[in-house]
């Protein structure tokens, strides 16, 4: 008796957690769904700005802008994407181990690496591993960000490039590739290079720059990298939903085999219990015939 | 007519041919119109206005709140990038002007440079978005 006692508990809180996977599954594909239709609405603008950049590459002035010299690299900095919340699959794990490999490589190069996380996953590895120098952690960055949350990391980036602090800046991020596809990239953010010559005859070369070329490329540049960044971050968050809600989603379905097979488990058992219960009975009835 | 397109961070703003697009810049407000020399400029915040129609009167033409941003003109064609870009139809001019006194406030209390640049950013954003407000209300009245 005492057996089945125990997996009818067992049963009980496996259903329990099924409830909880199950909300958060909702929650997470629901979340999914805003974050990679924010994410999708930010493609034209990016393709548009990608391409600005790229044609203004060609011209031969933007290879003097303080953000577009390319130097030897001996100090990298790592502006790392993760997630505040746990229990998103291989998500953090992702990022994290990119983020590893990239240090062994740097280390081994003689390069010294810089990290800023954004969520508090990355945050929190980033503090536990002595080698690496954490430079900040932003950890405030809401479901919906807007341009004003992601401008601190970028003018932090911005500034310690050109003071010459850092040589190089890379984005680790989650690029969103389908529902089911999401796949840690590196992104080269500064110096701002790009390799498309497909544009060459689309070029500038009869544009007119107001106030001045200086100003404007300085505005163009700093914008379509805030750009970037911010089109990491919410390729990420569309990503993290998506993976949360694919782990939740088998977390679900391995609740309810092992109900089953508990509920299996228990019927078993019952019926032993009753089957014995039968025999003692009728040896019981027999005995005092008898 | 010349394209019009205006592409935030959240998405296509606006995409049709207009003839007149009247652009807030560092160096003043320029008017784009239909043959402009190609050109690339910095848009400072303000209001962009349309023109749909060369009959259209002044008080049928349609206003954005920007914050900043690119103008790039190629092709007949006139694209500005913004991060972020308010209708006139979208903005409430009540929360506006509630958004105003809080960032003023922001700024009274600021303690450091930076707060105090934050503050002075949103001030400049919703000084934009009640000044885009105000022309509706012109609209609707005349």
């Amino acid at each position: 008796m005492a057996n089945t006692i125990t997996l009818k508990r067992r049963i009980g809180s496996v259903k329990n957690t099924r409830q909880i996977t199950k909300a958060m599954e909702l929650v997470a594909a629901s979340k999914m769904r805003k974050a990679q239709e924010y994410a999708l609405a930010g493609r034209t603008y990016r393709e548009f700005a990608y391409s600005l950049l790229t044609r203004l590459s060609a011209i031969t002035e933007v290879g003097e802008h303080p953000l577009f010299v390319i130097r030897p690299v001996k100090k990298r900095m790592y502006i790392v994407i993760t997630s505040n919340g746990t229990l998103a699959g291989a998500y953090n794990a992702n990022i994290i181990r990119m983020l590893t490999r990239a240090f062994i490589a740097d280390d081994k190069a003689g390069i010294k690496g810089h990290v800023i996380a954004v969520g508090k996953q990355g945050a929190k590895f980033a503090r536990r591993v002595p080698q690496i120098d954490l430079l900040a952690a932003y950890t405030e960055i809401p479901d919906h960000p807007t341009a004003n949350d992601i401008r601190p990391i970028l003018n932090t980036a911005i500034e310690m490039y050109r003071d010459k602090t850092v040589d190089d800046v890379q984005v680790l991020y989650t690029q969103f590739k389908s529902n089911l596809v999401q796949e840690a990239t590196a992104l080269s953010l500064l110096p701002a290079r790009f390799d498309s010559t497909d544009e060459a005859e689309n070029s500038l070369n009869n544009t007119t720059f107001e106030p001045s070329i200086e100003v404007v490329l300085d505005n163009v540049t700093e914008r379509l990298l805030e750009v970037q960044v911010w089109q990491a971050l919410l390729e990420s968050l569309a990503s993290e939903h998506s993976m949360r809600m694919v782990a939740m989603k088998n977390a679900t379905d391995n609740a309810g085999d092992l109900i089953d097979d508990l509920t299996l488990a228990f019927n078993t058992a019952r019926q032993a219990a009753i089957t014995q219960e039968l025999a003692e009975i009728t040896g019981g009835a027999e005995a005092i015939q008898q | 007519m010349i394209k019009f397109q205006l592409v935030s961070l959240g998405g296509v703003k606006f995409d049709e041919d207009v003839y007149e697009v009247i652009l807030p810049t560092l160096d003043g407000q320029i008017g784009v119109m239909p043959g402009h020399m190609p050109l690339i400029s910095a848009a400072t915040h303000g209001a962009i206005s349309v023109r749909r129609k060369s009959t259209d009167r002044d008080d049928m033409m349609e206003y954005f709140a920007i914050s900043g941003g690119v103008i790039e003109v190629a092709n007949n064609t006139l694209r500005v990038l913004v991060d972020e870009a308010d209708h006139a139809e979208e903005i409430n001019e009540a929360e506006a002007q509630k958004a105003m006194e809080r960032a003023q406030q922001m700024k009274r209390e600021a303690k450091d440079q930076v707060s105090l640049e934050h503050a002075q950013t949103l001030i400049d954003r919703s000084t934009v978005r009640l000044q885009v407000a105000g022309l509706k209300r012109r609209r609707t009245r005349g």
